[in-house]
């Protein structure tokens, strides 16, 4: 159907006035707390497609807290070992211990090489899994979201539905998702309380109940933002946010990081037979 | 029909020996099958994990002490499958376990058997606590 | 109480079987062609087959045939009488101080695999090829090779000495029957199976053994980079997915006593809603003088799949290993008395 014309400066000036707005409707920056103007594309079910290979480009896992360089718990590394600085992830800047559990920690870290689990390749946990220096892949389907992770081949599955709380506690804990939105809201709890935050020596009890949200901010990158309550530890529900970066390689991979026989003589070697006098 | 039936009853011995028995030998090493034990107590915790759960009790000494054992049993992935959670078995429930003793000298022990204080077998041996479990 | 209970196993297992449908043929090559009536795999959103599920896959059936049997298939009569006899004798309890009894009692905790499901098969033996249903004759290098292993775990020492003279599944590491192939263990025989675009991920419930297979056809890594459990590349081949892996180490825990040089095919075939054929071909010929295939069904079954954290819960070796060094004291203090007497 043929539409009425405009006189043609005027269609000229109206378009070039659409496009400049469209242009700086795109890339005016996002406000913390406001809903991204990007949109993902759509996965058959209609959902944001976080598909991928993900990893995080951030010092958190070595303390999520902000913290200057410093020398590193293996002396024989030197610079090799030392832990770099880094700002942290924690809204805030500090973890609100109470006080029994601010002096745990100080003991977490003045013996990590003894008591971080990572260090006997046990399963890192939620969320210290998200932030670990290595990918991780994104599984999505409408029933399941699956989370696989490099170190030790953690696994999360994250239930879209048939929601029930854990019926025993892990490691990883028990993940219960939903969408809303544009961002991917999971709730997971029935923790174990033997999973660190780092390598810093901050911890939690089984308490722990931790909220994240994902929100596709570009086509490369998400947004992960993650509440942490645990009431036996903390004397208030505190934040982390970081961005998950893409792995843009062609024929990204995870590859096996079974870290079980870099371990065994550090939990088993007390227990070696000894050559007999 | 005769010869046909022998041979697969020939072949049966040979199918069930397919059920894997390599896992005995690593229990027969950990536990002593010279020391059978026998020992009444009250549940502390179930700790469900793989790849054995370990019941956590309290024994009560004929001398009044109490005493904290350990007693190893089965993966409780098909459990939680047929329902089973960390609330089914209340905290002070009673036991008699009969079992073998651990070889390292520790309170610990398999539990060959978990019996209930009404005679029932713990979980599948029986009817498990609280309602029937799903037979697939 | 007992009885009682062995009843209802019977009964319940009846239904389970005859509602499973009878197993799709096989030839020799391993392409399952379905009888008649044959089943329309549903699809995923992004249009893959769809696997997707809970499945388990334990059985009854030995990976090779029994001396004296030379057909490929019992009749359906027979696979049920030898079923219903294997799952009576799982439940049978084991005598008091036998080495089998210092065990905790797979069926409290539903382990058996009968309260697990078993789906039904008709093969005499998994191997279907070689057609008389045993594994090829091993070469001379294979030969060697297992000699060589022996002695390398000889020279290790006792099997208790150290955590790392024991195996891989007591270590925690790797169960030797997660493979790839994907065989039956001792008990949760279960594995999920999830699709997106462009993936077949399958999580095996032992040691929560993640397994992603990639469907763009990309190259294997190159050769030196070896895995415990290989290097997987998935291709649908109609409605059948073909999973070929290679890049395995020479640690490689597949019990049968594969080398690195393994290239492993395996094939997923959903051949009714509650059932996937799964077959894999074995090519090693450092091990093998031929290669070998074999199949079994996957039944459909519930979850959920719990953490299996084995390593993290790996009380047993610790409690092994600490049992051996108070028995080596014990003997030790016994000499001591002895020789002072």
């Amino acid at each position: 159907m043929p539409q009425p014309q405009m006189p043609g400066r005027l269609a000229r000036w109206v378009l070039v006035t659409v496009a400049a707005a469209s242009v700086l409707w795109q890339s005016t920056p996002v406000a913390s707390g406001q809903a991204s103007p990007y949109k993902a594309p759509r996965t058959a079910d209609g959902r944001p497609n976080l598909n991928g290979i993900w990893q995080a480009i951030t010092e958190a896992s070595w303390d999520i807290e902000p913290h200057a360089a410093a020398q590193g718990p293996a002396p024989a590394l030197g610079a090799a070992g030392a832990i770099p600085p880094g700002l942290g992830i924690v809204e805030g800047g500090r973890l609100p211990y109470l006080p029994g559990a601010a002096e745990q920690k100080r003991k977490n870290f003045e013996n990590r090489i003894a008591l971080d689990p990572e260090v006997k390749c046990y399963l890192p946990g939620t969320p210290r899994a998200m932030y670990m220096p290595y990918p991780f892949q994104v599984i999505q389907t409408p029933k399941y979201i699956m989370m696989v992770f490099t170190f030790a081949r953690a696994v999360r599955t994250i239930y879209m539905d048939d929601h029930m709380e854990a019926p025993a506690d892990s490691w990883m804990g028990w993940s219960n998702g939903r969408w809303d939105g544009e961002t991917l809201v999971v709730d997971t709890a029935g923790f174990n309380g033997m999973t660190w935050f780092d390598r810093a020596g901050n911890f939690h009890s089984e308490a722990l109940r931790v909220t994240e949200r994902f929100t596709a901010s570009s086509p490369n990158h998400l947004l992960y933002e993650a509440t942490l309550e645990d009431p036996k530890t903390f004397s208030r529900p505190w934040k982390i946010s970081l961005p998950l970066y893409r792995r843009l390689e062609p024929n990204a991979q995870l590859l096996e990081f079974r870290c079980v026989e870099f371990a065994e003589d550090i939990i088993y070697g007390h227990l070696k037979k000894q050559p007999s006098q | 029909m005769t010869m046909n039936r022998t041979i697969v009853w020939a072949g049966l011995g040979v199918l069930l020996a397919a059920a894997p028995l390599a896992a005995h030998h690593a229990f027969s090493a950990e536990f002593d099958v010279q020391k059978p034990i026998k020992l009444t107590g009250s549940l502390v915790k179930w700790e469900m994990i793989n790849p054995h759960s370990w019941f956590h009790i309290d024994v009560k000494q004929p001398d009044g002490q109490v005493v904290r054992w350990m007693i190893e049993g089965g993966s409780p992935n098909q459990l939680i499958r047929l329902g089973v959670t960390k609330n089914t078995l209340q905290v002070g429930t009673e036991f008699v376990i009969e079992g073998y003793l651990a070889r390292d000298g520790t309170n610990k022990a398999v539990g060959r058997n978990f019996i209930l204080t009404d005679g029932r077998r713990l979980f599948l041996g029986g009817s498990a606590p609280g309602g029937d479990p799903v037979l697939k | 109480m007992r009885d009682r209970f062995l009843i209802v196993v019977m009964v319940l297992f009846a239904v389970l079987i005859s509602i499973a449908p009878a197993l799709a043929q096989s030839t020799a090559a391993g392409r399952a062609t379905t009888e008649a009536g044959s089943y329309r795999v549903p699809r995923t959103p992004d249009g893959q087959p769809d696997l997707q599920g809970y499945w388990t896959n334990s059985t009854y059936t030995p990976l090779q045939r029994p001396e004296g049997i030379t057909r490929d298939f019992f009749t359906r009569e027979e696979a049920i009488e030898i079923m219903k006899k294997a799952a009576a004798a799982e439940s049978e309890q084991t005598t008091p101080g036998t080495i089998a009894d210092v065990h905790y009692d797979f069926t409290q905790f539903g382990l058996d695999r009968n309260q697990g499901g078993v789906p039904l098969n008709l093969r005499t033996s998994l191997i279907f090829d070689p057609p008389d249903g045993r594994l090829p004759p091993v070469t001379a290098e294979g030969k060697t090779r297992a000699a060589e292993r022996a002695a390398a775990r000889k020279r290790l020492g006792g099997p208790w000495d150290a955590a790392q003279n024991q195996s891989f599944s007591v270590r925690c590491i790797l169960m030797n029957r997660a493979g790839p192939p994907m065989l039956p263990g001792a008990y949760n025989n279960y594995y999920q199976i999830v699709q997106a675009p462009g993936y077949v991920m399958i999580l095996v419930e032992m040691i929560h053994e993640p397994r992603i297979i990639p469907l763009d056809g990309r190259p294997h890594l190159p050769g030196h980079v070896q895995q415990l459990t290989g290097n997987p590349v998935g291709r649908w081949e109609g409605d059948t997915l073909v999973v070929e892996s290679t890049n395995f180490t020479d640690q490689n825990p597949f019990a049968e006593g594969a080398s690195e040089k393994l290239r492993l095919i395996e094939r997923f075939t959903r051949v009714a809603d509650d059932r996937i054929l799964y077959q894999f071909t074995v090519e090693d010929p450092a091990t093998w003088t031929r290669p070998w295939s074999a199949e079994l069904p996957m039944l459909r079954t519930d979850g959920p799949i719990f953490e299996h954290a084995c390593h993290e819960g790996n009380y047993s070796l610790v409690n092994a290993l600490a049992g051996a060094r108070a028995d080596e004291k014990r003997r030790a203090e016994d000499a001591v008395k002895k020789s002072s007497q």
